[in-house]
C-alpha cells in the first residue's frame, strides 16, 4: 500500500492511522445516530406510544357507559375470539378486502397501463387527473356516492326512465354501495401503486415480444401481465389494507348493516364507549394486517425471484 | 448473381404533418446473406428506417417487399423477422432457455425441436452452459449474445440489429464485433444493422448505407464509401479528410471503372493531378485522406510538393499527427512514426501526394440534405 | 336539600360537599378558577349541526347580550355518547363546564362523578322546574324535552300515519329508516315494541325481536346518512325515525315535505339535561348560564326554534308552538325508558339488533 504524504508531514504509523481512523468513524456514526433522533422520537411519540397504551388498553376490562377496569385480563380477546358473530365479521372484512381490491385492479389496471406507457405530452396531465379525486376527502366522496346512487338517484332514476327496471334497485346502504364506494375511492391509490411498479415493464420488451411473432394477445398475457404482477400485487395489497381498515365508507354507505372490524371497532369506542373491546379488536385486525403482508412478501419474492 | 432479399422503395416516415420527414423517399436494395450497416449521426433517420423494417413503426408512404413479397403494413408478428434492441430487451421473468424458446414457442415449434434449436442457438453464441441462468444475472456482452440466439433461432427472414454494441465497453465491443459478423456469415442471415460507429460499419458490413437527414446519402461496400465518397458529408463522416475546392480544367485520360484522370486548378494552390468519375467540369471538392499525404522536412527533389510550416504535432503512439499550414489553409496528416527525431512545430515541411489519392466529389457542396 | 333524601344520605352528601370545598381550598387556585360569575367564559359542551345553530341563536347569543362579558365556547358532538367519552378524558383536569346531553348518558355521568349538583341557590330558576324535570339525587335538571316520532313523507301519506304498525306494512318495505342501538331512536323503538307486543321489556324482550326481525328486511338503511330527516325529505325513504323536535324543524325547512307524528300506541321521551362539569374551570359562571338556560325567555326562544318543549313551568309558548312540541303535560302515551335499566341494557340491545334483527 503506498502512502500519499503531505509536505513537510510526518508520516503516520499504521496503528496511529488505524486509530485515527476508527475513531473518525466512530463519531461519523454518532453523528448519523444524532441526526436520528428527531425522526425517532416522532415515531415514539406518534406511533409507538399509541400502539403500546392501545395494546394496554386492550387488557382491561370495560364496563357499560365508558368504565374502564384497570386489570390485567384475556376476556377482551376471549369474547371476540369464541364468538361466531366477531369471527363472521372478520371474514365479512376479509371478504370486502378481497372484493374491493380485486375489482379496484380490475378497473385501475388499464388506465394504469396506459398511464405507464403513454408517451403523449398530456402524460402528466392524465396522471395528475387521475390521481385528482385524492384532493377531496373520502367523505365528501361518499356522500357523492349516497346521491349517485340512492333510491332517486343518477343510477336509478336513469334506469327506470329508460324502461330497464320498474322498482329502484338496493345499491346503497348495503353491501353493494359500500363496494362500489371504496373500488372508486381507492382506484387513485390503486392506479399509483401500479405506476410505480410497474419498473420492468418497457415498450421495448413489448416490442421484442411482437418481433419474435407473439400477437397482441400473447404480448399482453407472456410479457406485459407478468411483468407488472408486482405492481398489480402492491395495488392489491394497499386497497386490501385501506378497505378492511376503513370505517367511514362502510358506514356511510354500509346503513347500519355493513358490519366489518373498522365499523365495530368505532361504534364500540364511540357508541358504546367500550374502549379496552375496541382495543382489542384493533389488535386483532392488526394482526390480520401482520398475516397478510408475510403472505404478500412470501409472494412478491416468489415473483421476483 | 445474388439475389434480392430486400427491397425499400420511396419509404418516408413523417412523424407529424409540417415536421421534415425523418426519413425522405428512401430507396435500398439489400442482398441475400449481405449484411448491410445503416450508418449515420443520430437524427438521420437510421432507426426509424430499422423500424420501419420490423413493422415497429407504419410508414407515411413507399414500400418494403422482402423476398418478393410486399409487406409494407404486415403486423410486426407476421414478419418473422429477429430483432435485437440496443438494450437486449432479454425478457427479465424468464430464464435464458426460455427467452430464446419464446420465438419458437410463438411459432408452436414442438417441444423437442423447440429444445434442440435453443440449445443449437445457446451454442453457437457459447452459452450453452447457461441455460438455466436468469437473465439478470448475465454480463452485458453475454446478454448480447442471448438476445442474438433469441433473434437468430426462429431462422428469421431478417435480421434486425439496432445499435447492438454501443452498451458494451470498448474492448468488448470489439470481440463483438467479430462474433456478430462470424455468426452472420455462417447462418447466412440477411442482416441490418443500425450503427453510427464508422469502425463498426466499416469491419462488419458488406454494404454500407450513409445516411443523413433522412436520406441516404451512399450506398456501397465499405471500401466504395472510404475511397470514393460521393458526397462532402460521406468524406467527412468516414474516416478524416482533407477538403479543398477545386476546378476541373481538364480530363486527361481514363483510369478505369468509369473514372478519368484529370487535371485541376486547386483554389490558392495551383495545377494538380486527381482522379474523379469520367465527364466531370467546373467547380468541385478535392478529398484527400490525411494518411495519404506525404511530409518530409526536406524536399525530396518531389516538383509536385508544397511548402509549409508545421503547425502542431500530436503523438499517440502508432501514429502522428501533423497539422501542415500552407498558405490560410491546414492540412491534417497522418504518419507513423519512426525512431528518429519528432518533426517540430514551426519546421518547414513539404507536402505531396499522388494523383490517384486526390478524389473528386462527384456531388457539390455539402449534399443534398443540408 | 330535598325531602326525599334521607338524613344519612344528605349527612353525606354534605360531607363530601366539605370534603370537595376543603380540597377546593387547598388547590389554592380554584376558588379563583370558579371566577366571577357576570364574567369570564364558559366551556359548553352539546349536540352539533341545527342544534348548535338553533340554540347558539335562540339561547346563546341573548345570553351574551345580557352578559356581555361571559364568553361561550360552544364544542359540539354528535352524540350523548361522544360528550361523556370527551368529559372521560378530561376528568382528572376538566376543561368544560357545562354539559347537555341526553338524559340516560347524564345520568351515567352523574354515577361517574363528572358533573355537580345544583341548587336553587345557585340556580334560582331550578325553582321553575317540575319535580318530574330535576333529578332525584341533585344533579342537573332537564333543560328541554323531546320524544321520539314517526317521520313521514307527506306525499306518501297526506295523513299522518296513526300506528307505528305501518313500519310493518309491506308496501312500504324498502322505505323505511331506522337509527339501530345505540341510538337511543333504536332503543326507543325496542321499547315501543315491547309495549305493543304486551311485553315488559325490562323482563324480556324476546317477543319484540322476533316483531322487529320481521320489520328489518323492509328497512332501508339502519343508519341514515347524512341523517333521518334528510333520507325522507330526499325520497331515499318515505317512512322514518326520528325526534319531534327537529323532525318539526325539518318539517318546515322542506317545505312540508316530511312530516313527524306521534302514533297512538305512545313514544319514549328523549330529555336532555344541562349539567354542571365537577371542579368545572369556570363554575360561578357557568352557573349563570345554567340559570340563564332555565329562563322563560330562554325556554321559550328554544322551543320556538326548534320545538324542544321548555322544563320549566313558567315558560309561555304561542299556540302554533305548543301544537308542535311534545306534550309534557300527560296528554301523551309515554312509555317510561327507565335511564338506569338502559345503561345496563343498552349493550345488550345494541348486540341483539346487531346480530339478530339487521340482516343483509
Amino acid at each position: 500500500m503506498t502512502t500519499l504524504q503531505a509536505p513537510g508531514q510526518t508520516p503516520l504509523r499504521p496503528a496511529e492511522a488505524g486509530e485515527l481512523e476508527k475513531a473518525t468513524e466512530k463519531r461519523n456514526r454518532r453523528a448519523y445516530l444524532a441526526l436520528l433522533i428527531p425522526g425517532l422520537l416522532g415515531l415514539l411519540v406518534s406511533f409507538v406510544f399509541p400502539l403500546a397504551y392501545m395494546v394496554r388498553m386492550s387488557f382491561n376490562r370495560g364496563a357499560p357507559d365508558g368504565v374502564i377496569e384497570e386489570t390485567f385480563t384475556f376476556d377482551t380477546y376471549i369474547q371476540p375470539l369464541t364468538d361466531p358473530y366477531y369471527w363472521k365479521v372478520t371474514l365479512d372484512t376479509f371478504q370486502m378486502g378481497v372484493t374491493v381490491g380485486v375489482l379496484c385492479v380490475l378497473v385501475s389496471y388499464p388506465v394504469a397501463l396506459f398511464l405507464a406507457r403513454s408517451q403523449s405530452k398530456y402524460r402528466s396531465l392524465l396522471l395528475a387527473i387521475a390521481i385528482a379525486p385524492l384532493l377531496t376527502s373520502a367523505v365528501v366522496r361518499t356522500y357523492g356516492w349516497m346521491v349517485i346512487l340512492g333510491t332517486n338517484g343518477l343510477v336509478n332514476s336513469s334506469l327506470t326512465g329508460l324502461g330497464i327496471i320498474d322498482t329502484p334497485l338496493k345499491l346503497t346502504n348495503n353491501m353493494t354501495g359500500v363496494t362500489i364506494g371504496l373500488v372508486e375511492i381507492f382506484m387513485p391509490y390503486a392506479i399509483l401503486a401500479m405506476i410505480s411498479g410497474f419498473g420492468r415493464l418497457s415498450p421495448q420488451l413489448e416490442e421484442a415480444a411482437g418481433s419474435l411473432g407473439a400477437s397482441k394477445f400473447n404480448v399482453f398475457t407472456r410479457v406485459t401481465l407478468p411483468l407488472s404482477l408486482p405492481g398489480i400485487l402492491t395495488a392489491f395489497l394497499l386497497v386490501f389494507v385501506l378497505s378492511i381498515s376503513t370505517f367511514i365508507t362502510p358506514r356511510l354507505l354500509g346503513g347500519g348493516s355493513v358490519q366489518v372490524l373498522a365499523t365495530e371497532i368505532y361504534d364500540q369506542t364511540t357508541g358504546l364507549l367500550n374502549w379496552p373491546f375496541a382495543a382489542a379488536l384493533s389488535v386483532i385486525l392488526l394482526v390480520l394486517f401482520g398475516l397478510i403482508i408475510a403472505v404478500y412478501q412470501r409472494l412478491t419474492r416468489k415473483i421476483g425471484g | 448473381m445474388s439475389q434480392t432479399k430486400l427491397s425499400i422503395v420511396d419509404l418516408t416516415k413523417r412523424y407529424a404533418a409540417g415536421l421534415e420527414p425523418a426519413v425522405d423517399r428512401l430507396n435500398m436494395q439489400v442482398e441475400e446473406g449481405h449484411l448491410v450497416a445503416l450508418l449515420g449521426p443520430s437524427g438521420c433517420g437510421k432507426t426509424t428506417t430499422l423500424r420501419m423494417v420490423a413493422g415497429l413503426m407504419d410508414p407515411t408512404a413507399g414500400s418494403i417487399t422482402v423476398d418478393g413479397k410486399e409487406i409494407t403494413h404486415t403486423p410486426v408478428n407476421k414478419r418473422g423477422m429477429g430483432m435485437v434492441f440496443q438494450s437486449y430487451a432479454l425478457f427479465p421473468h424468464m430464464n435464458v432457455e426460455q427467452n430464446v424458446a419464446f420465438g419458437l414457442q410463438m411459432r408452436q415449434t414442438p417441444k423437442a425441436e423447440q429444445k434442440k434449436r435453443v440449445a443449437a442457438a445457446l451454442d453457437m453464441v457459447q452459452l450453452g452452459h447457461l441455460g438455466k441462468r436468469q437473465t439478470r444475472e448475465l454480463s452485458g456482452g453475454q446478454q448480447q449474445r442471448i438476445a442474438l440466439a433469441r433473434a437468430l433461432v426462429v431462422e428469421p427472414t431478417l435480421l434486425l440489429l439496432d445499435e447492438p454494441l454501443s452498451n458494451l465497453d470498448a474492448k468488448l465491443r470489439e470481440t463483438m464485433r467479430t462474433e456478430i459478423r462470424s455468426i452472420q456469415q455462417r447462418t447466412r442471415a440477411t442482416t441490418l444493422f443500425v450503427t453510427h460507429d464508422q469502425d463498426e460499419a466499416l469491419d462488419m458490413a458488406d454494404r454500407i448505407a450513409v445516411m443523413n437527414g433522412g436520406l441516404i446519402e451512399q450506398f456501397g461496400s465499405p471500401t466504395e464509401v472510404y475511397e470514393r465518397p460521393r458526397t462532402h458529408f460521406v468524406a467527412n463522416f468516414i474516416g478524416q479528410a482533407n477538403f479543398l475546392q477545386a476546378t476541373v480544367v481538364s480530363e486527361v485520360g481514363p483510369a478505369g471503372a468509369g473514372e478519368s484522370h484529370y487535371k485541376v486548378d486547386i483554389e490558392g494552390l495551383g495545377g494538380f493531378g486527381a482522379v474523379g468519375s469520367a465527364g466531370l467540369s467546373g467547380s468541385h471538392e478535392l478529398v484527400i485522406r490525411p494518411h495519404r499525404l506525404k511530409v518530409t522536412v526536406a524536399n525530396a527533389a518531389d516538383r509536385d510538393a508544397i511548402k509549409g510550416t508545421i503547425e502542431r504535432v500530436s503523438y499517440t503512439g502508432d501514429a502522428l499527427s501533423v497539422a501542415v499550414k500552407v498558405g490560410g489553409k491546414t492540412f491534417n496528416t497522418q504518419l507513423l512514426t519512426s525512431s528518429g527525431d519528432l518533426p517540430r512545430p514551426g519546421d518547414t515541411a513539404y507536402l505531396s501526394w499522388s494523383p490517384e489519392d486526390a478524389y473528386i466529389l462527384p456531388v457539390n457542396g455539402k449534399g443534398p440534405a443540408s | 336539600m330535598r325531602a326525599t333524601i334521607k338524613g344519612k344520605m344528605a349527612a353525606m352528601a354534605a360531607l363530601s360537599a366539605a370534603v370537595l370545598a376543603l380540597s377546593a381550598c387547598g388547590g389554592g387556585n380554584e376558588a379563583a378558577s370558579s371566577g366571577s360569575s357576570t364574567s369570564g367564559e364558559v366551556n359548553l359542551i352539546a349536540y352539533s349541526g341545527v342544534w348548535q345553530d338553533q340554540y347558539t341563536a335562540a339561547v346563546i347569543e341573548p345570553f351574551k347580550a345580557k352578559y356581555p362579558d361571559i364568553k361561550i365556547n360552544f364544542s359540539s358532538k354528535r352524540s350523548s355518547a361522544e360528550m361523556l367519552s370527551a368529559l372521560q378524558g378530561q376528568k382528572s383536569n376538566p376543561a368544560t363546564d357545562v354539559a347537555i346531553m341526553d338524559n340516560s348518558v347524564s345520568t351515567t355521568g352523574n354515577k361517574q362523578g363528572l358533573f355537580e349538583k345544583v341548587d336553587e341557590a345557585a340556580v334560582p330558576n331550578l325553582a321553575n322546574v317540575p319535580e318530574k324535570f330535576r333529578d332525584k339525587g341533585g344533579f342537573g335538571p332537564v333543560a328541554m324535552v323531546d320524544a321520539v316520532g314517526l317521520l313521514y313523507d307527506t306525499a306518501a301519506f297526506p295523513k299522518a300515519p296513526e300506528s307505528w304498525d305501518v313500519l310493518w306494512d309491506p308496501a312500504y318495505a324498502g322505505k323505511i329508516n331506522v337509527n339501530a342501538p345505540p341510538s337511543l331512536l333504536g332503543l326507543s323503538l325496542t321499547a315501543i315494541t315491547a309495549k305493543m307486543e304486551g311485553e315488559d321489556y325490562t323482563k324480556g324482550t324476546d317477543k319484540a325481536v322476533a316483531k322487529l326481525k320481521e320489520m328489518a328486511p323492509g328497512v332501508q338503511t339502519f343508519a341514515p346518512n347524512p341523517d333521518e330527516y334528510q333520507n325522507v325529505i330526499t325520497g331515499q325513504t318515505v317512512l322514518g325515525l326520528g325526534q319531534n323536535a327537529r323532525g318539526q324543524f325539518y318539517s318546515d325547512q322542506s317545505n312540508k315535505k316530511m312530516g313527524v307524528t306521534f302514533p297512538k300506541e305512545g313514544t319514549v321521551y328523549q330529555i336532555n339535561t344541562v349539567n354542571l362539569v365537577k371542579d368545572a374551570p369556570h363554575s360561578a359562571a357557568a352557573k349563570t348560564f345554567i340559570n340563564y338556560a332555565l329562563s322563560p325567555e330562554a325556554q321559550s326562544a328554544f322551543a320556538k326554534a326548534l320545538f324542544y318543549a321548555p322544563s320549566v313551568t313558567n315558560a309561555d309558548l304561542p299556540a302554533d308552538v305548543k301544537d308542535r312540541v311534545v306534550p309534557t303535560d300527560g296528554s301523551l302515551n309515554i312509555i317510561p325508558l327507565d335511564v338506569d335499566f338502559l345503561s345496563s341494557a343498552r349493550d345488550k340491545w345494541t348486540d341483539t339488533w346487531k346480530r339478530e334483527i339487521i340482516t343483509k
